[in-house]
């Protein structure tokens, strides 16, 4: 017994020993290549990160809504603070609230939209994208094809079953079939780069955030970071949002769009009149989309799209005001809304005019 | 306090002993878990932009693993279960085990959603009373919860049974009131965090492959496959390395799991499929997508068919007894299969392909980066790392090797392990 | 374990050396992926257009708000097209009176403000008194009758003035430009208007669209949105080009480039092939 016991100890003393060993050379090794490896990236990892300049208080600010007056100074100045020093020129925050008895809506005419993407860039140099990796754009075109060109008598025998008893073809599936025509997002082309445009056989429709009356996003957000405010906008509270990105997965309209990496926002680019819930420039980890220019209509001015069309198809206005130009296309023109089927009630109107 | 101290100490002195092939395993782990904190830090330094995530395809490998955690934590409660419920003596000596898979997948879990967020410095804003969490409303705030709370009975459930067992107390009469209660709440609360996460993409009604009612069918059958498949890996494992007694039907019993949950799934996968390709409207246009490609983009085609024809297959497999009583080559190869094909379901089947087409019209292939690739290695090398050396533990507390110097080497009622 | 150390200490280093050199390739991978350096900004356009190329003219001045730096307009660096104004109303004029035509709008245009077609219109801005530096009846005589006939001149805005591209033959270019008084347009009644105030001549024909133009529903005004409200309207034509409107009612335009695409696709070329089924 007492040899055995020897043996063990013997055995154990040794196994110590060994494990001494092995971590001393794992130690060694680790340390080494701990030095080796950054110094090798390190010309990857130097990126200057404007979010090291991120305060303590600004990381443990609540949720905006829920905070005193006083506290929502303090965090619009840490804001301004921060962000003059970034884009070295003087940028303001607003927090100016949303007016009262006022319901924002907008219509768009998709008979006169020629797809010419300017509502894409203005949007873009009013609110403070990201312009590359990722480059990030609140309103997407789609180009739709009208349908004239989708039927051909070459397709009149391309149905399924090719042949069958009944003596003709296509008896379950016309060979006409699979072309689509009209508005339908199947056939849409969002990358299009055509030299000039309306291109004579598509449609265009620009899509944004519809601001729903139901919106999805909103109830999907476990820590209510995005919300609707009482003039109908659904904003964001970038500072509180953690990107879960539950919202871009309830959109049904692709609206939202997310700052996978920190924005790349060149300093002569950035617009330093912000606001709070708006075009203030965002964080990386955040996500943003279309606000109805918030910093401008909040003040009475009009969006950044809706100015720059340069065919009048875009309206926007107060839709409890009857003689707001919405109210009056809503009452005179075909409206429809996108995608109506998914039960969000958008304030967002497309019309043929 | 010494017992605990001391129970601790004895642990994990145990665990992180073993032979060859244990050290190469924690070794080939500890690779991954090296390369992956650096991929780690340069995700969370430079964030989500080193993945393949886009605005179009938003989910990435991380939230696929998460499901497929969920998937394996919810059915660990299948070992506990028959021990609690049916009476099966055999398994309810095994049942820490599935409480210690349920417990470190769920962990596992719940660190791949940290790597999901863009902000997971901001955690904090979904605590309760601390930030604010949008709780009837937010899918996603209920499986915080859930998850958390499963954990948390898992902890305290393992903790309880390793130490009584350690201490040589765990018998009927004395046990606290508290722990048979815990114990049936977790076996009840794994398929509810599966159904909850179920809920989180059933809640979208925008993406047509999730927003049907046969979602927590899928999932629960699929974490009826996929974790019993590991579970009986597991038991072989353990049976061929350490003294922990298993019986065979222990281990049968977890094969027929299997064969019935891929049974069900096949009735999941078909029906699904026939409402939704029968009459081929806008809604199947993922599914077609997944099947047949769209135009030139053909990427997710061979992993449809692939994973789909490995899952019948193993489930035709596991209806041949041959198959099911060869412990040394069919079986565990056939687990094998189903671990990973439902694994592989997750990102190349239920998240990637059912983006597109996205709102409006987009299709596309998500292409996974190597930052994202060595992101998920490394939670899963932490994952399996805590597996390892929490199972290790355990079978010495269960084994008795692992004991109180106050214990007794076998307990009174003559059977090892105690219960 | 004690096996493997004490027996051979080689493949203990040799692993650890494959785990560090691997952390370096792969520091070195990464290293050389990085981002491309930050382009510099290229200059803005200075020279851009509103709607009509040549038309609509806008020079962009730097610094007009010192509170923000901003310029007067920012324009497209693919188009020139300007798209984006720091003062909606900068360069505007009122719009002045407009008849009460019985109409929701009752005449009522005191906020409405107009940018001035005049200086952009190339032969009015040739000389000092507009068009009238040639057409004073003496340099040109005025014409004896207002009955369509072949012109010689302004062949760059109307080619051919028998084939007016502008009411299928029912129109020619003294129909709408007043014979005696070219600063002038004038319609069949033979009341004078202003280049500025295009509304009052093409109004007289186009009634539905005037009405709702009248109404905000055609065309457009930017400003603020509140009804009563400063807006400033675009007047016909700013948008359209009246010697060419029947072969398109607005000209076509070079748009703006396309996104980005997403990370992991190479091209969109899948979104253009309408022949594969689905």
């Amino acid at each position: 017994m007492s040899e055995g016991k020897t043996e063990g100890l013997k055995e154990a003393n040794d196994a110590l020993q060994g494990r001494r060993e092995f971590l001393k050379n794992v130690c060694v090794s680790s340390a080494a290549a701990l030095v080796a490896a950054p110094a090798s990236t390190g010309a990857a990892a130097e990126t200057a990160n404007p979010d090291a300049d991120v305060t303590v208080s600004e990381f443990f600010q609540g949720h905006f809504l829920l905070m005193s007056d006083e506290e929502k100074k303090q965090a619009i100045a840490r804001l301004e603070k921060r962000y003059s020093a970034q884009y070295r020129k003087k940028t303001t925050v607003s927090n100016v609230e949303a007016p009262d008895g006022v319901l924002f809506g907008y219509a768009l005419d998709i008979s006169k939209c020629i797809g010419c993407r300017r509502c894409v860039h203005a949007c873009v140099k009013e609110n403070n994208q990201s312009r590359h990796d990722p480059e990030v754009q609140w309103i997407q075109v789609m180009k739709m094809p009208k349908g004239n060109i989708a039927f051909t008598a070459e397709n009149l025998d391309k149905g399924y079953p090719e042949k069958s008893e009944f003596g003709d073809y296509g008896v379950q599936v016309g060979g006409n079939a699979y072309k689509t025509a009209g508005l339908s997002t199947e056939d849409a082309q969002n990358y299009y780069n055509d030299e000039l445009v309306p291109d004579r056989d598509f449609f265009y429709m620009p899509v944004q955030c519809q601001q729903c009356e139901k919106p999805p996003c909103v109830k999907a957000c476990p820590v209510r970071a995005t919300f609707r405010d009482h003039a109908g906008v659904v904003l964001i509270d970038y500072n509180w949002c953690i990107g879960c990105r539950m919202c871009q997965l309830a959109c049904p309209y692709h609206a939202r769009r997310f700052n996978w990496g920190e924005p790349k926002l060149p300093a002569e680019e950035m617009n330093p009149k912000t606001h709070y819930f708006g075009n203030r420039p965002r964080m990386r980890g955040v996500m943003e989309k279309c606000t109805f220019c918030v910093q401008r209509t909040r003040e009475g001015r009009n969006p950044a799209c809706m100015e720059v069309c340069p065919v009048g198809a875009r309206k926007f206005g107060n839709l409890l005001d009857p003689e707001s130009d919405v109210r009056r296309v809503l009452a005179t023109k075909r409206v429809f809304r996108f995608k109506e089927e998914f039960g969000t009630y958008p304030k967002f109107f497309y019309y043929i005019g | 306090m010494n017992t605990v101290l001391c129970f601790a100490r004895d642990f994990g002195s145990y665990a992180i002993k073993g032979g060859k092939m244990y050290y190469s395993w924690l070794l080939f782990l500890g690779f991954f878990i090296l390369v992956g904190s650096y991929t780690a830090y340069i995700q969370f330094t430079e964030g989500l932009i080193v993945i393949g995530a886009t605005d179009q395809v938003t989910l990435e490998s991380f939230f696929a693993n998460f499901v497929f955690t969920a998937h394996v934590a919810a059915a660990a409660v299948l070992v506990v279960a028959p021990g609690y419920f049916y009476h099966r003596k055999d398994l309810k000596e095994l049942a820490v085990m599935g409480e210690i898979i349920a417990m470190v997948f769920v962990a596992t879990g719940i660190t791949f959603i940290l790597f999901h967020m863009g902000r997971p410095d901001r955690t904090w804003h979904i605590v309760p009373f601390i930030g604010h969490m949008n709780f009837p409303n937010s899918m996603l705030s209920f499986d915080t919860i859930v998850l958390n709370v499963y954990l948390f009975l898992n902890m305290i459930g393992v903790s309880y049974i390793l130490f009584k067992k350690y201490v040589g107390t765990f018998h009927e009469k004395q046990l606290a009131t508290w722990f048979k209660p815990i114990v049936f709440l977790a076996i009840a609360w794994g398929p509810l965090i599966h159904i909850i996460t179920a809920f989180v993409l059933a809640s979208n009604a925008r993406v047509g492959m999730w927003a049907t009612a046969v979602l927590p069918f899928a999932f629960l059958s699929m974490a009826g496959a996929s974790g019993p498949a590991l579970v009986v890996l597991i038991f072989l494992l353990a049976r061929k390395f350490t003294d922990l007694e298993i019986g065979n039907p222990a281990i049968d019993l977890m094969t027929d799991i299997i064969a019935w949950s891929l049974g069900i799934l096949m009735l999941v996968f078909a029906s699904e499929f026939f409402t939704l390709l029968y009459p081929s409207a806008e809604h199947a246009n993922s599914l077609v997508y997944n099947m047949f490609g769209h135009k030139g983009l053909n990427h997710y085609v061979p992993w449809f068919w692939g994973t789909i024809i490995a899952l019948a297959s193993c489930f035709i497999a596991l209806l041949f007894r041959r198959v099911r009583h060869s412990y040394h080559r069919w079986l565990p190869l056939v687990c094998f299969v189903v671990f990973f094909a439902v694994l592989i379901e997750k990102p190349m089947i239920l998240i990637f392909p059912s983006f597109s087409p996205s709102p409006l019209g987009e299709y596309t292939e998500y292409h996974v980066t190597l930052v994202e690739l060595f992101n998920v290695l490394f939670v899963w090398a932490l994952g399996f790392f805590w597996l390892t050396v929490i199972l290790k533990g355990a079978i010495g507390i269960l084994t008795g090797e692992v004991r109180h110097h106050s214990a007794p080497a076998v307990s009174p009622d003559g059977m090892r392990g105690g219960m | 374990m004690n096996f493997f150390f004490r027996h051979s200490r080689i493949p203990v280093h040799a692993l650890l050396s494959i785990l560090m050199g691997g952390l370096i390739a792969y520091g070195i991978a990464y290293a050389a992926e990085e981002k491309p350096v930050e382009t510099k900004i290229a200059q803005p356009v200075t020279d851009c257009f509103e709607s009509r190329i040549g038309y609509s003219s806008v020079t962009r001045i730097e610094n007009v708000d010192p509170n923000y730096g901003y310029p007067n307009v920012k324009c497209s660096q693919t188009t020139g097209a300007v798209l984006w104004w720091s003062d909606p109303f900068s360069g505007t004029i009122p719009m002045g009176e407009m008849p009460k035509i019985g109409d929701i709008t009752h005449g009522d245009f005191a906020n409405a403000v107009v940018r001035p077609r005049e200086p952009q219109l190339t032969y009015f801005n040739l000389g000092p008194n507009g068009c009238k530096t040639c057409h004073d009846g003496k340099i040109v005589p005025f014409p004896r009758n207002t009955k369509p006939r072949l012109i010689g001149m302004h062949q760059d805005i109307v080619d051919d003035s028998l084939k007016l591209m502008h009411g299928r033959g029912a129109l020619w270019c003294l129909d709408c430009h007043s014979a005696t008084n070219r600063n002038h347009l004038i319609d069949r009644q033979g009341n004078e208007f202003s280049f500025n105030q295009p509304q009052k001549l093409c109004g007289s024909c186009h009634g539905e669209n005037y009405i709702d133009w009248r109404a905000g529903v055609h065309g457009k005004r930017i400003g603020s949105w509140a009804t009563g409200g400063k807006k400033r309207w675009w007047v016909c034509t700013e948008c359209h080009n009246p010697h060419t409107v029947q072969k398109a009612r607005f000209n076509q335009l070079k748009p703006e480039p396309p996104p980005a695409l997403p990370r992991g696709m190479t091209n969109a070329s899948y979104e253009r092939d309408r022949d594969g089924h689905r």
